[in-house]
């Protein structure tokens, strides 16, 4: 694949992204504080400058104007670079009496509010800012600062901003260039892995480091690829069987047609050979549909027909439906609780499960042997158990009996083909359950592990389990 | 009996239809939907066999529907080649009266459409059921045969009950088993040929007529033969 484009990455946008809000942060902060502490310091001056001005006409207001305009220098003098580095007193014809300017500001009108004009202070032409007040004798008070002094303060606030402004951007693209290199590598890991699954190596994984996001997604991907696996291997698994399971009895099948119709046909010989290739068929059919079965049971496919069904009573059915068979091989069996037991599922797809397990423990444990069944609810669900005091599978064998085809050396000389367990694994896993096998001493226990359905959700009755005949 | 075969495969239908003309049916074989709907609707039948899968983008579920929707209860029997429950359940929901798998024996076909038929002249439903001198008390829940009282499980009765209710007809083991344990999946039917054993030898042993006959290789009969 083609190196993605600069501009299209998700990590660059993002990077960017991040650059550009810290940048925008740092700025309305920072002209927050700088216009805030500024007008507040403004503020504060442009107060001082009313109230002393207050202050002086309250105070020598009333006397003329030359002795006002000493009693200004005086009372200003202490404080005069402070803050009040400009003031005037101007006779009423606008002639300057005292004061550090050269000549009395043009158009110093309105008086009385506080004004921002080019004065010449020190035969220089500067800007500041002034409160002009006329005095009843007709003579002017000039107080005011001298803005020019602020200037490189401001300045130098603005390039401290601005230097802040910067470095944080920087800062901001560097992080955002680690983390981007940090996020490529990890998506690096799970690429790869895609890279090899497309290649055919179904096997392959990703290796899943701490506990991100990160993690977590690739968790969730190793999770559908073993499920992915586990349906590939279904679908090798019935084409294998399909190959040797399903031609072998074809080949049988056509051999003894070939041969009734090689000799001399008699129309018995016919008829013989016609009944055993149904026969022959027949079971054919019976191995494809319950390959077709596993398959859809693996496949998921079935979850649309699931209603509350009670275990207990397809137990019950089931046992109902094996009396016969028990009783033909002196086999004891005894169906333990009868408690309602609640599940949802398929009846159908449960029905043969349990009818393949008791089949099992009939045929596996022999004449004369014990088969128990029972259900019950437990904290890891609704379970259906089914015993039999015969001799057991070696133990080696319990793993692979579920296998399709599988089928341990003793049972060779029995009817089956090795699907049964295949079958009732697939209709447990189907429904979110599992078939667990172990061997007793004596005997052999399959049981089935299904989600219980808390019993308010139940149906108040059973639901109809017979059929009008 | 007149019946409206819609298949479009033309071995398939020739080897129905041969049957079920031997067993004594008039047969109209319409080998795709369009024509099997237009003869459904516009024709009374006194049964209707309906492959599932047809050519000319009518199939057969909605044949069936269109016949339920235009209030006709004529029998339907569903074929189909599609086996799992949800496509059974599929099938019986669009109005189809049975469904029935491919691939299929002819015996099974016919004794599905012999019950079909049945069912729609009406069973009454009795409180007591004779085969000979064999009676079934559905209310009492008793056997007897002759004087002989015969204790039979619950499970044995409908079985005995089903196969006394269907007395003179062939019933298939799959029939048994989906009528009397209500199952709708493949499983090694001999399980059936046990429990019929077991049951004719409570009510035929001893006696010296037999009631329950084996058709070999298709199923089973209740009746009075020699």
């Amino acid at each position: 694949m083609p190196r993605l484009d600069f501009t299209r990455s998700i990590t660059t946008q993002l990077a960017i992204a991040n650059a550009a809000m810290l940048g925008a942060t740092i700025l309305v902060m920072s002209a927050a504080f700088y216009f805030g502490a500024l007008s507040a310091l403004d503020r504060e001056l442009d107060r001082k400058i009313v109230a002393t001005s207050d202050r002086l006409i309250s105070l020598y207001g009333a006397r003329p104007v030359s002795e006002f305009a000493q009693e200004v220098v005086s009372d200003l003098r202490g404080d005069l670079d402070r803050h009040f580095e400009i003031f005037l007193v101007t006779d009423a014809n606008g002639r300057p009496l005292a004061g550090n300017l050269s000549r009395s500001p043009n158009g110093a009108a309105p008086y009385g509010r506080l004004i921002k004009r080019q004065v010449v202070r020190a035969g220089r032409l500067t800007s500041a800012r002034l409160f002009v007040r006329q005095l009843p004798s007709g003579a002017l008070l000039y107080l005011g600062r001298d803005l020019s002094e602020e200037a490189p303060i401001r300045l130098l606030i603005w390039r401290a901003l601005r230097v802040v402004v910067v470095v944080a951007i920087a800062l901001a693209v560097f992080v955002a260039l680690l983390f981007r290199r940090h996020i490529v590598a990890r998506i690096g890991e799970i690429r790869q892995t895609a890279a090899h699954i497309e290649a055919g190596n179904l096997r392959s994984r990703i290796t899943i480091s701490g506990d991100d996001e990160f993690a977590r997604l690739s968790h969730d991907i190793n999770h559908m690829l073993d499920r992915i696996e586990t349906l590939v291997d279904g679908v090798r698994h019935v084409s294998n069987a399909i190959a040797h399971d399903l031609r072998t009895p074809l080949a049988r099948i056509r051999g003894r047609l070939d041969e009734a119709l090689r000799r001399e046909p008699t129309v018995e010989a016919l008829r013989v050979a016609a009944g055993a290739a149904i026969e022959g068929i027949d079971e054919l059919v019976l191995v494809f549909q319950q390959l077709l079965q596993i398959a859809e049971a693996e496949a998921g496919l079935r979850t649309k027909s699931f209603e509350p069904l009670n275990l207990s009573g397809i137990v019950q059915d089931m046992a109902e439906l094996y009396d016969a068979v028990a009783e033909a091989q002196r086999v004891k069996l005894h169906v333990g609780s009868r408690n309602p037991v609640w599940t949802h599922g398929d009846p159908n797809l449960l029905k043969s499960a349990v009818a393949s397990l008791i089949d099992n423990a009939i045929k596996y444990g022999g004449p004369g042997c014990r088969v128990v069944l029972f259900t019950y609810c437990a904290p890891e669900g609704a379970i259906v158990v089914i015993q039999d005091n015969g001799p057991g599978v070696p133990a080696p064998e319990i793993s692979r009996l579920a296998e399709r085809f599988y089928r341990v050396d003793r049972a060779r000389s029995l009817p089956g083909n090795g699907l049964g367990l295949g079958i009732v694994s697939a209709i447990a896993t189907l429904h979110g359950g599992q078939l667990s096998l172990a061997n007793l001493r004596p005997g052999f226990q399959a049981s089935i592990i299904l989600p219980s359905l808390p019993a308010e959700s139940a149906p108040r009755f059973a639901p109809r389990s017979v059929q009008p005949s | 009996m007149r019946c409206l075969l819609i298949e479009n495969d033309k071995d398939a239908a020739r080897y129905i239809s041969n049957g079920l003309r031997e067993a004594g049916y008039a047969v109209r074989v319409c080998a795709d939907g369009v024509d099997g709907l237009h003869h459904a609707v516009n024709e009374n039948w006194d049964v209707a066999i309906v492959d599932r899968l047809l050519p000319g983008g009518v199939d057969g579920l909605s044949i069936v529907s269109k016949l339920r929707d235009l209030a006709k209860t004529t029998p339907v029997l569903i074929l189909s080649a599609l086996s799992s429950t949800d496509e059974r359940v599929r099938g019986l929901r669009s109005g189809g009266d049975d469904y029935l798998t491919k691939p299929f024996a002819f015996s099974e076909l016919l004794a599905r459409v012999e019950a079909l038929l049945r069912r729609a002249n009406g069973m009454q439903e009795t409180t007591q059921l004779q085969v000979a001198d064999l009676i079934l008390d559905t209310r009492k829940l008793r056997v007897t045969r002759g004087d002989k009282p015969i204790p039979l499980q619950p499970r044995e009765q409908r079985l005995l009950a089903y196969l006394m209710r269907n007395c003179g007809h062939l019933v298939t083991r799959t029939m048994l088993l989906e009528a009397v344990w209500d199952c709708h999946f493949d499983t090694q039917t001999n399980v059936i040929d046990v429990q019929i054993s077991r049951l004719r030898s409570k009510i035929d042993r001893g006696f010296s007529k037999p009631l329950i006959h084996t058709i070999r290789g298709v199923g089973y009969l209740m009746g009075e033969r020699a």
